[in-house]
């Protein structure tokens, strides 16, 4: 599992029959320093995750799977949204969802 | 999933039994730089994905990686670690 940044939304209508009705959301992996993935992940989200809050997110493919079916091909799926993230030592830059909102819209 | 841009395609001649008739297609994934750029570039370390959907060269796509790129073969035993899931009409990264 790993903490992700919502940056966007996917609008795709050819796609695996098993993956209709889904959302899918454009999701950036953060590090322990905060610092983001260079390439973007496609996630499943059943949670509401808006752009800019910071989610959970599990490369296990077992929920899609209880879901969407035993021939669903998704596996990364949000499967919480991050209220803080509690770093001893770290700044006050925790990937709260306002901090990285915040920090987004000044990139 | 990862984002991709499809390069083009190949063909296999032998290939194994459950790769027959099968459509692959090169794709080069998109980082988060160019897909804010929106320059139809990739940047990342290109792969080969089996092909359903029928994607065509130049199409952004998004491609599911490791054991879950089989399940859409299940119960069959298919040696695939890539598998192009769908093909993207639209990606909303505005800043």
């Amino acid at each position: 599992m790993f903490l992700a940044r919502i940056e966007g939304t996917i609008v795709a209508t050819a796609k695996h029959p098993s993956l209709e009705g889904c959302r899918f959301l454009v999701a950036r992996r953060l590090e322990a320093d905060g610092s983001a993935a260079a390439e973007p992940n496609v996630v499943v989200d059943w949670m509401g995750a808006a752009r800019g809050s910071t989610v959970l997110v599990s490369t296990d493919g077992d929920i899609a799977r209880e879901r969407l079916g035993n021939n669903t091909p998704a596996r990364m799926v949000v499967v919480g949204m991050v209220d803080a993230v509690q770093r001893p030592g770290a700044s006050d830059e925790a990937p709260s969802p306002e901090a990285s909102g915040a920090k987004r819209s000044v990139a | 999933m990862r984002l991709g841009i499809v390069r083009g395609h190949l063909t296999l001649t032998p290939a194994v039994e459950s790769f027959q008739s099968r459509t692959l297609a090169i794709l080069e994934p998109v980082t988060m730089e160019n897909l804010h750029a929106g320059n139809g570039q990739g940047g990342g370390k290109a792969l080969v994905a089996i092909d359903e959907l029928g994607a065509a060269t130049g199409q952004m796509v998004a491609f599911t990686e490791g054991r879950e790129a089989s399940n859409p073969f299940y119960p069959a035993p298919v040696p695939v670690d890539a598998y192009l899931a769908m093909i993207v009409d639209l990606v909303d990264v505005a800043t």
